[in-house]
């Protein structure tokens, strides 16, 4: 993404990079920005001023490139320089003990076992969400982008300026911490474990 | 009868773990020759089977129940005005 060379748009042409291709994203970009501030105004501060930087920067988005790969890399950056700066609590992430965990099988087996289909379809409220919301910034962002925006590996490595190894691992184990919440949910909703 | 070729085999012939072929599929980000690789596989490994029912449900009701929401108009109509003032007059 970076290393596109910078184009020269007429006025007329941003004018139409910015109302066909990017506008129309405004409502997965909302929902982005609000998962990860989980708050509704500033939910719509972080899509206003991603936009407004789209905009200046206009000039270093190629046409016919994946645009919405391009916003939420700009807003996911804004949201670590800008608001994750206010929050007091510092987001840290052990990717060794990813790699471990990632080299576990035993684990994932036991946590399936906790969990069943029938539960999660019984799951009709907030459950999902919520148990989504609860994860780490990190790890909710991965799975954001690729089981709700459907983005590729190598997409996802371009927004997140991380290799495509790490992508790997992190969305394993942010599966895995997701469906330890949703276990728990399930225990709270009276589902007894094997 | 012949070994069907794996198509997860990777260029180095490292042999996939389930998980591996399972974190592949789920991610969608499989070939359709993988894709059919798996749902043989699954036939006959029932960890793999439970796993990726499990997980699929998941990614599904997470798309259902995630996303899909409308921005705000008047988000929308703030960052129209924004950009207008931007924009040389």
């Amino acid at each position: 993404m970076e290393e596109a060379p910078r184009q020269t748009y007429t006025e007329k042409q941003k004018n139409e990079v910015f109302n066909n291709e990017f506008l129309p994203l405004v409502h997965a970009m909302y929902n982005f920005a609000y998962r990860l501030t989980l708050d509704r105004d500033d939910a719509k501060d972080l899509v206003q001023d991603t936009y407004m930087k789209a905009f200046r920067f206009i000039e270093s988005f190629q046409t016919g490139t994946n645009a919405k790969a391009w916003l939420f890399r700009i807003l996911k950056n804004s949201f670590i320089n800008d608001y994750r700066k206010k929050s007091k609590e510092p987001n840290k992430v052990d990717y060794q003990e990813v790699e471990t965990y990632y080299n576990s099988e035993d684990v994932n087996r036991q946590i399936t076992a906790d969990l069943r289909v029938e539960s999660l379809k019984d799951m009709i409220g907030d459950e999902i969400s919520n148990a989504l919301n609860s994860l780490e910034v990190d790890f909710k962002t991965v799975i954001i982008l690729c089981d709700l925006e459907g983005f590729k590996y190598e997409e996802m490595a371009k927004i997140l300026d991380i290799p495509i190894g790490t992508v790997r691992s992190r969305l394993h184990r942010a599966r895995q911490l997701l469906k330890e919440k949703l276990s728990e949910y399930a225990r709270e909703m009276g589902y007894k474990n094997t | 009868m012949s070994e069907q070729i794996n198509p997860f085999v990777q260029e180095d012939g490292k042999k996939p773990t389930c998980m591996q072929m399972l974190q592949i599929i789920l991610d969608e980000q499989s070939t359709e020759a993988q894709q059919e690789y798996f749902k043989a596989h699954m036939d006959r490994c029932m960890p793999c089977f439970k796993t990726y029912n499990l997980d699929a449900t998941i990614k599904e009701l997470l798309k259902s129940r995630c996303c899909g929401g409308e921005a705000p108009q008047d988000l929308i109509e703030g960052i129209k005005q924004r950009i207008d003032q931007e924009r040389p007059q």
